[in-house]
């Protein structure tokens, strides 16, 4: 950096708590036009809420900003977006049943009224950006990468000229991702600042001028991308410690096959396309992946498996018998376990406490007759606590007050205890922080000498680290299954993931 | 066989305004996302408010502004409640009900039997009234029936063709996007919520001072109810309440035009209950019928907004 | 020093104590409102209310007659907003109960053994409920049909068709016109105590309020219906089956609501006439959210609200109001409670630096 360019944001000591939470504390940062900033940090590190406070979603209990030198108080997202500043949330801010122009209509039109004109005023600024999608189009009919165009229009739409963006490859095919960063930089190039929220290194590295990198609520380094010597550095600073994420897997000895399916496809009674002609066979004693990016059918084949939507055609052999795809899911199957993606509406029940948590899917193992055998459950649900080291207020405590990590751990557990013969595990550590990551990987891998595994993920990483084999799903079939200790399969994993490859 | 038909058509109309009208408001309620069970509290308050302030002032003006107000008023305190306090909608709405039939049951006990105040005669529209069959189903009635026939293409201009009903819309399907959107969410909803109780506030003033002048306590008979299905049955639509509002109409109507002639052909209770039970058939219908879905509920119908999240 | 609202940090836990006691001061503050405005002293109003509920032993023995429907309507409710069933249609369950026991106790107990009339209309009672609660149920649990609706919808249908058999078919042919059914035998009629008009009804519905809590939490059964009331995703996914539960749920609703029927035809009126549909039906919804649907505490928020209703009839005989007014006390009250457990929410923190509070219409903290 030769020349530094003033400040069209400035940070100082800005400072929040969530009651007796501090989620920033004493935050100065200072932000230029033409610039792209990755700010980097863990899960809980604060960085959303720093970025809320910018894009007026949150105000700070203490410190100061200042726009292009005046100070500034944001009551609102409404006066952010007024004073230049806008905000691409990770859940997007659209409305599925309204159309592209009427979504960013409904953003405010910046002078202009009548809809025709907003089309074209639209398309011109779709051209400029190379932000591509049809004004008429409704958004529930749009991909996720569409999705986030349309967030980014309505901003540029108000011209906005710093553009927040959490975690926005999040939702994204590798090859979405790759066109969203040429977006960054056409728009950087036009002289607007970009800031956007990750914890994956490789992104930082891919496309980053500069970098903010925040733990436990503190701003603990800033620098500049070119500075970077190795993503480990980057890694040490985010976490605090030596992060090891290469879980100890030793090869694995596969037994007899629990599940065998062949041309399933579902879910039944649904618009939606869900997935066709899927087959695999998971053994006892082998961690199997199914991996796709988010919306590539996975979710409903995982609800598929489990028997809770309908399975429309296929046949299924599980633990020997066989059973036609309409067939599956009359009754609940013994033998398997399932790990929702969404534990903490589906697996678990917030507003009670553990040990009824724990019962939730082993009501028969602790009833007796007409009673509740809530004492043989209290003893169960503290052996699982205690295991599994699960930290929250202890047993008559409200599930819901428990952390992410700490609920996945009392789920996992619990279905753990039922003994399983395939274990169903879907995105089991999304969300979590390193920790919590590391005790769930361990726990599976320990599963896999007693059960077959079947682990679906959008998680490379995961993958990688876990199974034994991968098979990769993309709209809704699985175009290739690969073996996990092939390295140079990691490249054309990605590519099958974003469909450029077939199988 | 004309005048039968033309006799019937204007009770059925008739019988059908108050429905209509707290149609049309719980309709820009809902499509905001609040759910209102309120309306047949509102709807009695407004009432009593036009029967007293009929006989106060014999002002037809001011005893219609005052029920609508009342209406309103009370739509508030559901307002304050389910969207600044975010309390259960269903609870608050019920609790408002309760709070309209037990005020106007206190308030109104002076009323009863007093002459009213104002009447609302039916008063035809030159020309238009002499079309035959048409005019005299539609055109012979009173002011307030005039006032729902323009509320109607109003209200889904106002929905489907204006920024403000854009953003009403909007509200009801995600209000965390409206948020983001600059939009104040919190007043937009207290505006529509209120509008819903100025619609049944004006649907109350519609029962005590044209179709049956004069104040009666629970007068309102579960029309507010019937209304709050009419939404679900409307598909949330304005153009479409018309039909549902009708058909209640039309059910009462025949029960009036049998007593009027005389005959038991279908014995009077079970005419009592038809249109009870065409509001129930209705929403089975709507959940069953063939076109799935189109008119499906606001997404966000209900659930309060919280910054936080 | 500056003081801040803030909110709770815990999201999932009791609602402290304070807020039923508030609700019911939030309640009597409007009604000494309400009073004033129409020029009369609160303080008598309230002291002529206090004297018709609690003034005498008679008069107490009447707040816990008004009671016993109100036990059973609110446990109703309270069973099925355990499962987030809004069963609004208490009213009418209630007067198919009084149909089915008046029916049973007319013209089937003449051919019935004495000792078992008693319990052949009380069984009639639930019966009657329950079948009237299958409706909004089945259209709930296969239609998705809006239980709220069409449970008070049929209210209405209920009343109309009791009217009619006590106007028409079932009208006593020896009442002078009178619009009402012949009374029921003694042997049709629950046991009174005393010489109060209490009657067995109430010893039914404690013993109902202990039952339905013991089965809410310590069986299978109220597990599930547990888990399905407050998170019906969780319980798909538990493989609960959320129809049956619904059908089962609202068919014990419904069969407490007809049993509040049966106990006021078979234990006050001894016939079916008017004055069966007061509003029972209605008033167990707010009996049930201010006991937090908690069956134990049915009981005593019930005889708070038998407590205002008789209270209300009194203020009408002594200071000529209408009794009403214990209707907008009860809708107050359920404000009030909604209020406070809003206001429960938060907490007020004491903080070093003074800043401008919040924006007005968004009491959102930050």
């Amino acid at each position: 950096m030769t020349s530094s360019p003033p400040a069209v944001l400035e940070l100082s000591g800005i400072t929040k708590h969530f009651g007796d939470i501090t989620a920033n504390r004493a935050i100065d940062w200072s932000l230029n036009a033409g610039r792209i900033y990755a700010l980097l940090g863990e899960n809980g590190a604060g960085k959303s809420t720093l970025m809320s406070i910018l894009a007026g979603r949150y105000q700070p209990d203490a410190g100061t900003i200042r726009r292009q030198g005046r100070t500034v108080r944001f009551q609102s997202p409404a006066q952010a977006l007024a004073a230049g500043i806008g905000m691409v949330y990770q859940r997007f801010m659209l409305v599925a049943p309204l159309s592209v122009a009427e979504n960013i209509r409904l953003h405010g039109a910046a002078g202009r009224s009548r809809s025709d004109r907003q089309g074209a005023s639209i398309r011109e600024l779709a051209v400029r950006y190379g932000l591509a999608v049809d004004p008429d189009a409704l958004v529930q009919d749009l991909s996720m990468g569409e999705r986030q165009r349309v967030e980014i229009l309505k901003l540029l739409n108000r011209r906005a000229d710093i553009l927040i963006f959490d975690e926005p490859t999040a939702v994204l095919t590798h090859t979405e991702i790759a066109g969203l960063f040429e977006v960054f930089q056409r728009l950087r190039d036009e002289g607007k600042t970009i800031v956007f929220i990750t914890h994956k290194l490789e992104e930082v590295m891919a496309v980053a001028d500069e970098i903010a990198v925040m733990r436990r609520g503190r701003m603990v380094a800033r620098l500049a991308a070119a500075d970077v010597r190795s993503q480990h550095d980057l890694a040490r600073l985010m976490v605090g410690r030596e992060i090891i994420l290469n879980v100890d897997k030793p090869p694995a000895a596969p037994g007899e096959t629990v599940l065998a399916v062949s041309g399933l496809s579902g879910p039944a009674g649904s618009s939606r396309p869900g997935f066709e002609e899927i087959a695999f066979e998971v053994r006892r004693g082998e961690i199997l992946a199914i991996i796709g990016v988010a919306g590539n059918g996975q979710e409903d084949l995982a609800a598929g498996l489990a028997g809770l939507t309908p399975l429309k055609t296929g046949r299924l052999t599980f633990k020997g018998r066989r059973w036609r795809a309409p067939q599956w899911g009359r009754k609940p199957h013994e033998g398997i376990a399932y790990i929702p993606a969404d534990r903490d509406r589906t697996a678990s029940v917030g507003a009670i406490d553990l040990v009824e948590n724990f019962m939730l899917t082993q009501l028969a193992v602790f009833s007796r007759a007409l009673r509740l055998d809530r004492r043989r459950a209290a003893a169960a649900t503290a052996a699982a606590v205690e295991r599994f080291a699960i930290r929250g207020g202890g047993l008559k405590a409200p599930a819901g007050n428990l952390s992410g990590g700490n609920l996945q751990k009392l789920v996992l557990a619990r279905e753990l205890a039922r003994h399983p013969d395939l274990l169903l595990a879907e995105q089991p550590t999304q969300g979590l922080d390193v920790r919590a990551t590391e005790a769930v990987w361990q726990a599976l891998l320990h599963q896999r000498a007693a059960s077959a595994v079947l682990l679906i993920t959008g998680d490379l990483k995961e993958a990688l680290s876990l199974a034994d084999r991968i098979a990769v799903i993309f709209r809704g079939r699985i175009l290739d299954t690969i073996a996990a200790r092939d390295s140079a399969a990691i490249d054309r994993i990605k590519l099958l993931m974003a469909g450029l490859e077939t199988g | 066989m004309i005048e039968e038909l033309a006799f019937i058509g204007q009770i059925a109309v008739k019988s059908s305004i108050a429905v209509l009208l707290a149609t049309l408001g719980e309709i820009i309620a809902e499509r905001s996302g609040v759910l209102n069970l309120g309306v047949e509290g509102m709807m009695l308050t407004g009432a009593l408010a036009g029967a007293a302030v009929g006989v106060a002032t014999g002002n037809p003006v001011a005893a219609t502004v005052a029920a609508a107000l009342a209406g309103g008023l009370l739509a508030l305190v559901h307002g304050f409640f389910s969207i600044s306090l975010r309390v259960n909608q269903v609870l608050s709405g019920l609790a408002l009900t309760i709070l309209g039939l037990g005020l106007t049951s206190f308030l109104g006990r002076p009323l009863i039997g007093t002459r009213p105040g104002v009447r609302l005669a039916p008063w035809p529209i030159p020309g238009l009234a002499e079309i035959p069959l048409i005019g005299d189903i539609f055109f012979r009635q009173s002011v307030l029936a005039y006032l729902a026939y323009i509320l109607v293409p109003l209200c889904w201009v106002l929905l489907y063709r204006t920024r403000t009903g854009l953003k009403i819309r909007a509200a009801g399907e995600d209000a965390a996007a409206v948020d983001a959107a600059g939009i104040n969410v919190f007043r937009l909803r207290y505006l529509c919520t209120l509008a819903g109780g100025l619609g049944a506030g004006l649907a109350g003033a519609y029962l005590s001072l044209a179709y049956t002048p004069g104040w009666k306590e629970s007068m309102t008979g579960g029309q507010g109810w019937v209304a709050i299905a009419m939404v679900i049955f409307a598909g949330w639509n304005p153009l479409k309440a018309v039909i549902g509002a009708f058909l209640f109409g039309g059910l009462t109507a025949l029960q009036f035009y049998f007593q009027a002639i005389g005959i038991e052909l279908i014995p009077a209770y079970i005419l009592r209950m038809l249109p009870y039970v065409l509001t129930i058939a209705v929403m089975v219908l709507v959940n069953t019928g063939g076109g799935r879905r189109r008119g499906a509920s606001p997404a966000a119908l209900g659930v309060a907004f919280n910054r936080e999240g | 020093m500056a003081w801040r609202i803030e909110k709770r940090a815990a999201g999932h836990g009791a609602a402290p104590w304070w807020t039923l006691p508030a609700s019911f001061a939030m309640a009597l503050a409007v009604g000494a409102l309400i009073f004033a405005l129409l020029g009369h002293n609160p303080v008598a109003a309230y002291g002529a209310m206090a004297r018709g509920a609690v003034g005498s032993f008679y008069h107490f023995s009447e707040v816990l007659v008004r009671a016993i429907p109100l036990m059973l309507t609110g446990l109703a409710v309270a069973l099925a907003a355990t499962m987030l069933l809004w069963n609004i249609g208490c009213e009418g369950q209630l007067v198919w109960g009084g149909i089915a026991a008046a029916g049973v106790g007319l013209f089937v107990a003449p051919h019935l053994p004495e000792v078992l009339v008693l319990p052949a209309v009380i069984l009639a009672g639930a019966a009657g409920g329950a079948l009237w609660a299958l409706i909004p149920a089945v259209l709930k649990a296969y239609l998705a049909v809006n239980e709220i609706l069409s449970s008070l919808l049929l209210n209405y249908i209920a009343i109309i068709f009791m009217e009619h058999l006590y106007f028409g078919p079932w009208r006593n042919p020896e009442g002078f016109g009178f619009p009402g059914t012949a009374q029921i035998d003694e042997v049709a009629r629950l046991p009174h105590w005393g010489a109060t008009r209490v009657h067995l009804g109430l010893g039914l519905a404690l013993v109902l309020a202990l039952l339905l809590f013991g089965a809410l939490r310590r069986t299978p059964w109220g597990y599930r219906v547990r888990v399905i009331g407050h998170n019906p995703q969780a319980a798909r996914y538990a493989g609960f089956r959320l129809r049956r539960h619904v059908i089962g749920v609202m068919l014990l609703s419904g069969a407490l609501a007809g049993l509040a029927g049966m106990a006021e035809v078979s234990g006050i009126h001894f016939r079916l006439q008017q004055g069966l549909a007061v509003g029972y039906g209605y008033d167990g919804i707010i009996v049930a959210w201010l006991a937090r649907l908690n069956p134990l505490a049915v009981p005593f928020t019930a005889l708070l609200l038998g407590a205002l209703i008789v209270g209300g009839e009194q203020l009408q005989s002594s200071l000529h109001l209408p009794s009403s007014i214990s209707m907008v006390l009860e809708a107050v009250l359920l404000f009030g409670l909604l209020l406070s457990e809003a206001l429960a929410r938060y907490r007020l923190v004491r903080r070093a630096s003074a800043q401008p509070l919040r924006r007005q219409g968004e009491p959102t903290p930050p």
